[in-house]
């Protein structure tokens, strides 16, 4: 059998690897990145619902966003667990850090991270109440799914499996919220939902990273991307637009 | 963190001339730890030369045995395979991590599947110990193995597969594929490339049936089978991968120290290798290694900044730093020059460190 071939060459050719022991240097840090973008980006998105919990106006939707938190703490841990395989310490990591922390409302940080942890610049911004939330959670929910589906195909197994696991859970919280925010349309609160739109909208569109990214074809070499940063918004443009128009909202 | 415990060996046979399988009890009370799931791996350490080197083999026991096993083929030049079948014996004691890995799915008794394994050599341990494990415990499911060798004597666990034909009667089927002998039919003669596997889809596979592959096996040969899956239908949630590079890594070279010692300037000329190119920047030694690069443009992988995570571990070459927190790295990278970036400064005039090694 040929077996002299390069890790490089194999990834290079779609080949996947299965186990810490023989992931190369640098695909490890990119590999570490990425799980660390997205524990980081759950624990602090479920910190950050989990004080909304309380605004919900009625049961269901206090089960809801309770179930949305302890689901997106459970993803989280799936993803922290492989990243201990490569040695992070998962018991430190996981309160090593004060994830429910935010900036001002008005901060403009772009799709700059903040000094010490990996969230997506999105989940810096506070919420501003439970409407504020459910549309958040909407126009977010709707970016995971493009972006689940981008890294349901990553090159390292275990972590493709979960993310394949993950997806449907997350597509659920997605279409929570937009139960959720047709309750309020009922409601009559249409303005602040669409004041929500417009203040979220730019800023999960920027949670797709620069649409200038040198780092992709490095990225692609190895098998830990697919499809371009703009490729991507421009789906989930496409997908949010659509249920806005659906439910009577504008695009901001 | 994984820790290593104790197991002893109580058992080792050779399967071929060049490899072992090693029966091991978790002594400590650690078994329950060891409380494997078919197609799982542990990691073992040991010191060579007081360099401690790890080591992954497949477990290749089904659930239902009731043992511990792996099985170790020796490889040319590599100091644990060659140690295990060499020298060690019953009594001995080795240190391994509960078992990982995730090269199994979910069985079901109720389940009536199909189930395609291709394995290229030692790649048949963990493969051996699913498909026993999945007849075992689903009654109404099959198996067909692939299974490529250089020759009729380089074959683990020949007559063992014999047994299984004969104990899951009309249930599972051992298709050999030889690089050098000859067979009665041609097509099972040579590699399993792509083509190959094509054809043996035409006839002697029903791979329309096919509900899960396992694929174990050196680098071009899980590539090869994986695109004629993927030509076939199966999606990558059917396609269940192992690989455990041909080239394990070598023997790291142990930390060069620089002689010079740490003057009294607070300068320090650091070397910097990130994607294979060199940069060298004059630093602050109260600035960390990470800050340094990231300062200076460099796309230095870290995430928490916290030395928890380790995403930005990389290695002292030369010079000496100090790490002032750890919680990720074990001693054993530590004693390789390995640390986290992030939470270490530079002691010496000079330091050479690398985030590609």
């Amino acid at each position: 059998m040929a077996e002299d071939m390069s890790i490089e060459s194999y990834l290079a050719a779609g080949g996947v690897l299965t186990n810490p022991t023989n992931v190369p240097p640098r695909y490890r840090a990119e590999l570490m990145k990425l799980m660390a973008t997205f524990v980081d980006s759950e624990l602090a998105g479920a910190a950050g619902f989990a004080d909304i919990i309380n605004q919900g106006p009625g049961i269901k939707e206090r089960i809801a966003a309770a179930k949305i938190v302890l689901e997106k703490t459970d993803n989280a841990d799936k993803v922290l667990r492989i990243m201990g395989e490569f040695g992070a310490n998962t018991e430190r990591y996981a309160t090593h850090h004060p994830w429910t922390a935010r900036l001002d409302r008005d901060a403009d940080i772009g799709q700059s991270r903040s000094e010490h942890d990996m969230r997506l610049a999105v989940f810096n911004y506070p919420l501003n109440g439970w409407a504020d939330a459910v549309m958040m959670n909407l126009l977010m929910g709707r970016a995971v799914a493009v972006q689940l589906a981008e890294f349901s195909m990553v090159s390292y197994q275990p972590l493709a499996e979960v993310f394949r696991a993950v997806a449907p859970i997350e597509a659920r919280h997605a279409e929570l919220a937009e139960e959720g925010v047709i309750k309020l349309l009922e409601a009559g609160e249409a303005e602040a939902l669409q004041a929500s739109a417009n203040y979220w909208w730019p800023r999960v569109a920027a949670s797709f990273g620069s649409s200038a990214s040198e780092k992709f074809e490095g990225l692609q070499a190895i098998g830990l991307r697919k499809t371009s940063n703009a490729e991507l918004k421009t789906r989930w443009e496409a997908e949010a637009g659509a249920i806005l128009k659906k439910i009577g909202l504008t695009v901001g | 963190m994984a820790r290593f415990h104790d197991l002893e060996v109580t058992d080792i046979h050779k399967t071929i001339r060049d490899a072992v399988v090693v029966t091991l009890q978790p002594v400590n009370g650690a078994a329950e730890e060891f409380d494997f799931t078919q197609g799982q791996y542990l990691t073992f350490r040991r010191d060579f030369d007081g360099e401690e080197l790890r080591r992954s083999y497949s477990i290749c026991a089904g659930k239902g045995d009731g043992v511990l096993q792996v099985g170790i083929k020796r490889v040319d030049g590599g100091a644990f395979s060659t140690w295990a079948n060499e020298e060690l014996q019953v009594g001995d004691t080795l240190q391994a991590m509960p078992p990982m890995g995730s090269f199994f799915t979910a069985l079901d008794a109720g389940a009536d599947k199909q189930y395609l394994g291709f394995a290229g050599g030692s790649g048949i341990t963990p493969v051996l110990s699913i498909l026993k494990t999945t007849l075992a415990a689903e009654p109404n499911s099959s198996f067909t193995l692939v299974y490529a060798n250089k020759g009729v004597n380089t074959i683990m666990f020949r007559e063992e597969l014999e047994d299984l034909k004969n104990t899951y009667l009309g249930r599972f089927n051992v298709i050999h594929i030889l690089e050098s002998d000859a067979q009665e039919i041609d097509l099972f003669t040579g590699l399993v490339t792509e083509e190959k596997c094509a054809q043996l889809f035409e006839h002697w596979i029903d791979i329309q049936s096919v509900d899960t592959a396992f694929i174990c096996g050196p680098e071009p040969m899980m590539l090869g089978i994986a695109a004629a899956l993927r030509t076939a239908g199966l999606d990558d949630s059917q396609i269940k991968f192992e690989l455990f590079a041909s080239a394990q890594p070598g023997r790291a070279k142990r930390k060069a120290v620089s002689q010079d010692a740490a003057s009294s300037a607070n300068q320090t000329t650091a070397a910097i290798t990130l994607d294979g190119s060199t940069q060298t920047i004059q630093m602050p030694k109260d600035a960390t290694i990470l800050d340094a690069a990231l300062d200076n443009a460099m796309d230095a992988p870290y995430a928490c900044k916290a030395g928890v995570c380790s995403t930005c571990r990389c290695k002292v070459l030369e010079g000496e730093v100090e790490m002032v927190t750890n919680h990720a790295l074990e001693d054993y990278e530590v004693e390789k020059g390995y640390v986290l970036s992030c939470q270490s400064y530079p002691l010496t005039d000079n330091v050479v460190v690398d985030f590609d090694q």
